[in-house]
Order: structure tokens, then sequence, then C-alpha cells
């Protein structure tokens, strides 16, 4: 069967007669598109990134060393390799603060030199199997029991650094040699990147010398707040009291990135309003060169019965058409460059959790929304003076 | 009763530094069936009254029954509507959309008229067909403007002006550029659809033979009109 003749097909065929023009605007709108389903893709993955994270942390408060909390945040978030220490007397202190209900405390060991260790560079997290309520709901899932002295479990990333799929092997680590017993599930935290061993193994490590640390040190506290009491409250306590320690909130945690991600957000915003205005302004022009050469074309129209409303819908499809064409276009382009740079990005890559098809349907349709919105409104303009070519322009000559 | 009563019609247009006088008080009645030809220089006022009889652009002064009813009282849409159901336009110089085909280019008045009322007369596919065999173009019926010579393009806006069956042709020289037997078929079909289906004729050309051939005759001199002759 043959197209139907119809306002449609009509208004495609416009708009292939100048199809590089048609070309332009639609790249324009692409580019805008792709900037707006970029950038909200990023800025989306951070958050959501940042609160699966730290709901799989299951702490309400973090305590670190003074002026580490960016080092905690690196290697919880991130998994960047860092280690800082405090005094292990830290953690009856934080047991005495009112209001807080449970305290574990783990210690990162990093496994810096290839002399001390069989594993490329990572951390290693003593933990206290007593008190610890972070890694057990992990530890369960998997091993379906306590680490023994001498085991070792590794973090779903580490497990490919390590050997993939190597576990019941025996690594050196600091000099002592670990049996790894098995590989966790994917947390979604820096920790991912780690090696858990039990804190009963540190004794050993001290004694071999390589793991620079100094006897009853640990790196952070993690501490659960009793019912009732505002975590705000506790962890203000916990500075006042602790001056060799900062405490961290849930909620704070990730702060440091997201105010990083700001400056970011602010980069994207000004991108995309200058996409928008870039876009906006080269639909104004192409439809008032439109309004232009195709007056009398208008006239006739008019002439042969046309009402204002239908020279409006024609030019409408138009601006629709390409709108749609460039969003559609850009919408696939800043998926595929959100996915890719996903892998690039460092802020993306050591983060958790990737977006859901249902965000990402959410955000094609606000980038397609945003880019046909562009499209038409730069065309406003010419678009009303379209719609008052007098029709008297059909008796005159070309 | 008159299908078109034309009441001392003026139109002035105010040009910088002069005023120009383009029709100046045409009276004028037209029943239905009749077929007018209009004679005169150029510059005489001829496309302005035809503009004005096709609600193409409003009258300084003066008014226009159509039916009984006061065109000058229609609002953009109403004219629209008038125009689209009653009034077949050729005009003086090409009036072809490039980018739509002959047949296409045919089809658009009633494009129109279906965006108005769903149950319109289809798409008008055949008919579009059947008038341009009419005109001797059949084997045209799928080329683009571009692809026609300018009588050819000529016969193809003929065509058209009675896509929507109206009741006044309005033809602006519409033979102009034809080679004489083409004209001359063209008269014919014409007077054809005069006859046959009493369409009314208002038909400004310069061919003082085609002319003379309608039913009335009216020269134009300085935007007046002068009745010359009445079979
Ligand atoms: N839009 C306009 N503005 C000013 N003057 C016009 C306009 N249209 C027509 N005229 C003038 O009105 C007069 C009549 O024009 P027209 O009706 O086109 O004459 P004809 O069709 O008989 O050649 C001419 O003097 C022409 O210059
Ligand atoms: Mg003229």
């Amino acid at each position: 069967m043959k197209n139907r003749f119809s306002l449609f097909s009509f208004a495609l065929k416009n708009i292939r007669r100048k199809a590089v023009r048609s070309t332009m605007l639609a790249s324009a709108i692409m580019l805008l598109t792709a900037s707006i389903v970029f950038a909200v893709s990023f800025i989306t993955r951070v958050h959501s990134g940042i609160s699966l994270m730290t709901s799989r942390l299951g702490a309400d408060i973090m305590v670190v060393p003074t002026g580490s909390r960016g080092a905690a945040e690196e290697v919880l978030l991130e998994n960047k390799v860092k280690s800082f220490y405090m005094d292990g007397s830290v953690l009856d202190r934080v047991r005495n603060i009112e209001g807080v209900e449970e305290v574990t405390a783990q210690t990162y060991l990093v496994t810096l030199s290839a002399l001390c260790c069989s594993v490329p560079e990572s951390i290693v997290v003593a933990f206290d199997q007593k008190s610890d309520f972070i890694v057990r709901p992990w530890l369960t899932e998997k091993l379906g029991r306590p680490l023994k002295k001498g085991e070792a479990i590794v973090g779903h990333e580490s497990a490919f650094n390590i050997t993939v799929g190597l576990v019941e092997i025996d690594s050196m680590l600091f000099g002592n040699v670990f049996r790894m017993v098995g590989v966790l599930d994917k947390t979604g935290t820096g920790l991912d990147n780690a090696i858990f061993i039990s804190d009963e193994n540190i004794t050993d490590i001290l004694r071999s010398g390589t793991a620079g640390i100094k006897p009853g040190q640990v790196s952070i506290a993690f501490v659960k707040v009793r019912k009732g009491y505002d975590p705000k409250l506790v962890a203000n306590a916990v500075e006042n009291n602790i001056l060799e320690a900062d405490a961290v909130m849930r909620k704070d945690i990730g702060k440091r990135i997201i105010q990083t991600l700001r400056d970011v957000s602010g980069i994207f915003t000004a991108a995309v309003v200058l996409a928008a205005l870039l876009s906006g302004f080269l639909a104004w022009t192409v439809f008032s060169a439109v309004a232009n050469e195709r007056a009398r074309e208008v006239g006739i129209m008019r002439a042969i019965g046309a009402r204002e409303s239908d020279v409006v819908r024609l030019f409408l499809w138009e601006v629709f058409l390409i709108g749609i064409a460039g969003s559609v276009l850009g919408i696939i382009g800043g998926t595929a460059l959100s996915v890719m740079l996903a892998r690039s990005f460092i802020l993306l890559k050591d983060l958790a959790g990737d977006l859901g098809i249902a965000v990402r349907a959410l955000i094609a349709v606000a980038g397609l929304i945003g880019g046909v919105a562009v499209c038409v409104i730069g065309a406003l303009s010419p678009l009303r003076r379209i719609k008052k070519l007098e029709p008297l322009g059909a008796m005159k000559e070309a | 009763m008159a299908l078109l009563v034309l009441d001392n019609i003026a139109k002035v247009y105010e040009a910088v530094g002069e005023t120009i006088r383009a029709v100046g008080g045409v009276s004028l009645a037209v029943e239905k069936g009749e077929f007018i030809s209009i004679v005169g220089h150029s510059g005489s006022g001829k496309t302005t009254l035809l503009s004005i009889i096709g609600g193409l652009c409003r009258p300084t002064s003066g008014s226009i029954l159509y039916n009984d009813s006061d065109i000058g009282a229609l609002d953009s849409d109403g004219l629209a509507k008038y125009r689209a159901e009653r009034i077949g336009f050729m005009f003086q110089f090409a009036s072809l959309l490039p980018v739509l085909t002959a047949k296409e280019n045919l089809m658009l008045p009633l494009l129109f008229q279906g965006a108005r009322d769903r149950s319109a007369k289809g798409d008008g596919e055949q008919k579009a067909e059947e008038l341009l065999r009419r005109v001797g173009l059949a084997d045209k019926i799928n080329a683009y403007p571009a692809q026609l010579s300018g009588g050819q393009q000529r016969r193809v806006a003929i065509a058209r002006a009675f896509m929507n069956d109206p009741e006044i042709i309005l033809a602006d020289e519409p033979t102009g550029d034809l080679d004489e037997q083409t004209e001359e078929d063209m008269m014919r079909f014409f007077q054809a659809m005069n006859r046959e289906q009493g369409v009314t004729f208002i038909m400004v050309t310069h061919n003082r033979d085609l002319a003379s051939r309608a039913s009335r005759q009216f020269s134009m001199t300085h935007g007046a009109h002068e009745e010359l002759a009445r079979a």
C-alpha cells in the first residue's frame, strides 16, 4: 500500500526538502537531550549508589580518627586503599556514651608491599567477630559460620584481583599464610575490594612487622544507636568527648562525594542550559527562515481553505518530528555514554549499583520532553508569524 | 435570488505617500450558473476584485452577500470555511506546492476540509486522478511540479480548483501561459463544468475571444467596471 497523504506525510516532505538544515537542528536537539540524559543518569547513579551503600553498612554512626573522615569514605565508597588508625581505647569511651547500643571496630591493613603479601594492593579488614554487625550479614549468606584464625574471605571484586574463582587456596598476607575460604556477594560498598580476616590474627601480623600498625590500634568504630536516641546528638557527644575521633552520621556518609558532585552538577547544568539555548536559537532561526521562504505557500494553503490552525498543525508536525528525531537519538547517545563512561569515571566506577530499566526509562522520557519542548519553544515565535500569514499572498507573484 | 451580490465594493491601498484606489465602487449581482468574464489592463483592479469576492482580503467599504449572508461578518476561520466549501481558485501565478506531487496538490484542499470535518469526502484520491485525466495529465499524476512544464503546472492548478466541488470558480488569467490548443481545451472544460454541474465562473482573461464566450462580459478600468455584453 502506498503512504496515505496526510498532514504528517506533508510535514515529512517539507522537512526533507531542506535536509541539511533539518539535520542540523535535529543534531542540536540530540546534543541537548544527550546531555540531559547523561547528566541526570550520572547524578542519579551517584546518589543511589551512596544510599545503597550506606544502607548496606547498617551502622548509624561511623567513628574515625580525627581528620580521617575523607579517607574512611574513600575506603568505604570508592574502594581506595588507605589506612588510618586510632587507639583502641576509643571503643570503650564510645560505648560509654549515652544512646550507644552497639559498637564494633574494624582495622584496615594495606597490603602495600609485594614482600609481605602475595595479593595485589588491597585492603585487609580485620574485624572483631564477637561484636561485629557489619560483615556478619554478608558472611552468613556465604559461609554460614564465623571465620577461623588463618582463614580469609574475599570481597566480590577482590576475588577478581586475586585470581578469578580462586578460593581454598593459600595466600600470604603480612607474612602469614591465609586460607581463602570463600567469596562474598556484591555489597555495593568499597569493601567489595577488601579481604576479610578475624582480628584474632592481628597479633601474628604485628609480629611479622609488615603491616605498619601499632598494637591496639583500630581504624573505624561502627555504632548502632539505641532506639529513641537521635543519632545527631549521639554523634555530637562522641565528637565532644573524644577529641581524637570524628563521628559521621549515616546520612552524612558520602557528603564529600555529593559536594564534589555539586560542582560536577554545576558544570552539567551549564552544559545543558547552553545546549538548550543553542538548540532553541537554532529552532528559532530555522523556522524564521521557513516563515520567510514559505510565506506564499502558506498563503496558497490558506486561500484553498486551510484555517490558521491547520497551518499551525502542519508546521507543528515539522517541529515535533525534528524534535522527536533529535531527542530519540540523544536518548540513545546519552544512555550509551553514561553506560560507557560509568566504567571509566572514577566516581562511578567504584560506586555500586547500576540504574534500573525503569529509572533509565524515566530519564529517557524526561530527555524526550526536554528536547521536544526546547524545539517547540524556540519555534514558537516564528510559528506565530506563520499562523498570521495572509491568504492574499496567494494572489501575488512569487 | 442572486448567488453573489456585491454592493459598492471599494478597496483602497495606502502605499507610501499615496493612496491607490484599486477597486472603486463595484456593484454587481451574480446568478448561479453564470459565466462571467472580465477583461482590463494590468493594474485595473481585476485581481483585487477576485480576492475580495474570494474572502482573501476585506474591502475598504461596501458589502458582499453570498447566498444572502454577509461575508464581511465572517472571522478568519469562517472565511477559511467559505473558501474551502464554496470557492475554487485559479491563481494568476504559479501556485503548486513544490514538495507535493500533482495528485497530492489536488488532494490538499480536501486534507484541510477533512481536518475540519472527518466525514468529508474521503481523501479524494480517485477524484484527483479523474480531474487530472480531464485536464490531459493522466500520465503526470505522480509527477512533482519541478518535473512539469509551466503549462502542465497551470493545468494541475486548474484541476485543483475543482477538487472541493466549488459553487464559484474565481479564475485569474487561468490560461495565460497555455498554447492555443490547450487554452481551447481548458475553455471547453470550463464550459462543460459550467453547463453540466452549474458551476459559476468569474474569469479574468486577456483573450478577447475567450471573454466573448462568457454569458456576461465586463471590462475594468482604474478600478471601475463596465458591462460590455450579456448573452
Ligand atoms: N497589496 C497592495 N498594496 C498596494 N497596492 C496594491 C496592492 N495590491 C494591488 N495594488 C495596486 O492595486 C492596483 C490593482 O491591482 P490588481 O488588482 O493586481 O490589478 P490587475 O489584477 O488588474 O492587474 C494596482 O495599482 C496595484 O499596484
Ligand atoms: Mg492581476
